[in-house]
């Protein structure tokens, strides 16, 4: 006799036009098919929204889902999802997060949140197990997270909150969700969309708990996965210790580090001062882990005695360390910490905003932005500079609004969309597609636009995990990036932590979800899940009227001048035939009815 | 030759580099290497000597060994070569 298969069984509609609140049960069928989280919450999104819908109308839906393992014993299971169709880009916009608050929302009884509609005024979602009621946010309006987030744990007790800051309200296009103040929901601009709904907050409190179908198998399974986790360098020591920044030198390295919106190559000699050591010997105070986490890579950080810089907070990762880093041509690790820490209070994507910053740079110094539209000189490397238009954009002051479109509208504003290092309107984080050829290819084909986490071919391509594959050559990536993305698809939609693939792989996802589940699906036939998850990601963005897979024509034409893979191009063309005849999609990139049929994919 | 050292093996060396009369080959270098800092010997070699550590990275001129000839690719003064161990992050 089980109580459960790792599910509630209860989903939450909320309809802010009318106020109403509405539990009903989860649909079981679309989440054996879809998993969970990334998955489960875009196939619910599908069901019920117009591909062509304007992101920040009321028709628009938002949605919070977790995955059957979130709020479990398995390990870093702390994820959820937020999912609508995204302001940024135009296609699906799906963005993961970690924290407390998706198990707390499991805890609560509740599997997921689909908002509707729009409040008439500023309103947040109050869950406290059985009780859920829609409650005035006037007074939250107007504040950035970290002071809502306190508000809402004084005035509520032990709650986990979820929110977003003024640049949400104000529909900024890459607002993300944030929870437990730090941990974001961050690609994408779904707190825009959280914004354009008149919702400031979701604040819940739950005292239940999360079953699964078979829980001595399952415990077992988990321990198993934990120990593989410990005792893995990656995971077990590395990531702790120097968290995901480490990775700045070896990237470098390997000459794949874009420095200066990519117009100067991917090769920095002071890499190294934006680095993880570096950061371990001026700013760290320790690492921090959440929920059910036994890697911990979160830094705690603090900046004292810059001046404009003093900061205290978690950050940066890897990617915001490049994009306020090599991105901007900035040196000063306490500039890059202080502009990640606004990112954080405020809610917004570093990825997306340094990566603008740095195409501002390179517009005017070549002329194309004058100082006038900006208020002062914005070259490459002033450190000052970088930070006061990241705070104009946090408080939507001046230029910082222009900056607030994302460096494709910038770009074109000013009479240069090719120089926006984005791909499908969303900014490409930290890797360079010429010196790494298969992360190239992900991002053009990111079912999100530009995305390191949608398959990250890092791993194998520069860290040799689980192979290693060279770099440089384009023969042979796309199908390893098909399975990648599938895998990654799978992973996230679970509701563990995707790093966890560093340590543990296939049989070990797949076998803690089989127990919590309850299922006797082989390990190929639950990846065939991630496929499925990817299929149907990309038929609705062509429904959307999604652009081509396809890089910025920098990374095409000009050739890397110096470093490891110097003379090089990306040979995407190459490795897209490749890719669309692994995924039995047309060679213009296009599911085929046959694969959808197979895969069963129908909305 | 310049040799560089990331995440923990800089606590190791205690350096972030260092300048060492280039050896034959790679096998040789670690072997070196593990001489000077004995920390190294169980890291960047294996129980036999005969290859490199499971943990470790190294790249020359910027390549992964793994993609030019592994433990015997040869070193001249005009080389680099970079020691990190297996690390992760995005």
């Amino acid at each position: 006799m089980t109580r459960g298969n790792g599910w509630i069984g209860t989903i939450l509609r909320i309809n802010l036009t009318e106020g109403t609140i509405v539990k009903e049960p989860l649909n079981m069928q679309d989440a054996k098919d879809y998993v969970g989280a990334r998955g489960l919450g875009t196939k619910y999104y599908c069901n019920e929204v117009d591909p062509k819908v304007d992101p920040l109308a009321p028709e628009n839906k938002l949605i919070f889902m977790t995955g059957p393992l979130t709020g479990t014993a398995a390990c870093s299971s702390g994820r959820y999802e937020v999912v609508s169709k995204s302001p940024l880009t135009g296609i699906i916009g799906a963005a993961n997060s970690g924290g407390h608050f998706g198990p707390e929302l499991k805890y609560a009884g509740y599997d997921g949140i689909i908002f509707e509609g729009k409040a008439a005024k500023p309103v947040y979602l109050h869950i406290d197990d059985d009780l859920v009621e829609l409650l005035p946010a006037d007074e939250l309006w107007g504040k950035g997270v970290h002071e809502v987030t306190d508000a809402l744990v004084e005035k509520h007790g032990k709650v986990r909150v979820s929110c977003i800051g003024t640049p949400g309200e104000r529909g900024m296009l890459f607002a993300g969700v944030m929870n437990d103040k730090n941990r974001a929901a961050g690609r994408g601009g779904m707190g825009a969309v959280m914004g354009s709904k008149n919702l400031k907050a979701v604040v819940v409190r739950g005292t239940g708990s999360v079953f699964v179908a078979h829980p001595k198998e399952f415990m077992e399974e988990a321990i198993k996965a934990r120990d593989m986790l410990r005792a893995h360098p990656v995971t077990g020591s590395g990531l702790a210790g120097f968290g995901t920044e480490i990775l700045v030198n070896i990237v470098n390295e390997v000459g794949g580090l874009p420095l200066r919106n990519a117009r100067d190559g991917a090769f920095w000699d002071k890499a190294d001062d934006t680095s993880g050591e570096r950061l371990v010997e001026t700013h760290l105070i320790k690492n921090q882990g959440y929920f059910g986490c036994t890697i911990a890579c979160g830094r705690v950080t603090k900046v004292e005695g810059k001046g404009d810089f003093d900061c205290f907070g978690e950050g940066p990762e890897y990617e915001a360390g490049w994009s306020y880093g090599a991105a901007c041509g900035v040196n000063d690790i306490s500039a890059i910490v202080k502009a990640n820490c606004i990112c954080n209070e405020q809610g917004m994507d570093p990825i997306t905003l340094g990566s603008t910053v740095a195409c501002a740079m390179e517009l005017f110094e070549m002329g194309a932005i004058p100082e006038s539209d900006i208020g002062f000189p914005l070259r490459f490397g002033d450190a000052a500079a970088m930070v006061k238009l990241t705070q104009m954009c946090a408080d939507g002051e001046g230029f910082g609004n222009i900056i607030g479109l994302g460096s494709y509208r910038l770009a074109e504003k000013y009479g240069h969309p090719e120089l926006s290092m984005s791909t499908k309107k969303q900014e490409m984080p930290a890797y360079d597609g010429r010196a790494i050829q298969g992360i190239g290819l992900e991002y053009a084909t990111s079912n999100r636009g530009g995305c390191h986490v949608r398959g990250y071919m890092i791993s194998p391509e520069v860290l040799g995990i689980p192979m290693k594959l060279d770099p440089q050559v384009a023969e042979g990536k796309g199908a390893v990036l098909k399975l990648f993305q599938d895998l990654t698809a799978l992973c996230d939609s679970t509701g563990i932590c995707l790093f966890t693939t560093f340590g543990i792989g296939l049989p070990e996802i797949a076998g803690q979800y089989r127990e919590a589940v309850g299922s006797d699906e082989t390990d190929e036939e639950i990846l065939l899940k991630g496929e499925r998850i990817w299929n149907l990601e990309k038929r609705f963005n062509i429904e959307a009227g999604v652009e081509k897979d396809t890089l910025p024509p920098r990374l095409l034409r000009e050739a890397l001048p110096s470093g490891p893979a110097k003379g090089k191009v990306s040979q995407l063309q190459t490795m897209l035939a490749e890719y669309y005849a692994e995924r039995n999609w047309t060679a213009e990139g296009i599911p085929t009815q046959e694969k959808l049929d197979e895969l069963s994919i129908t909305y | 030759m310049l040799v560089k050292f990331f995440a923990t093996y800089r606590h190791i060396a205690q350096c972030k580099s260092c300048d060492v009369p280039a050896p034959r080959d790679v096998l040789a270098l670690m072997g070196e290497l593990s001489q000077r800092w004995p920390a190294f010997q169980n890291l960047l070699l294996n129980d036999d000597g005969n290859d490199k550590g499971d943990d470790v990275i190294v790249m020359v001129n910027g390549r992964h060994i793994e993609h030019l000839d592994g433990m015997a690719t040869p070193l001249t003064e005009d080389d680099y070569v970079a020691i990190t161990p297996v690390v992760a992050g995005g």
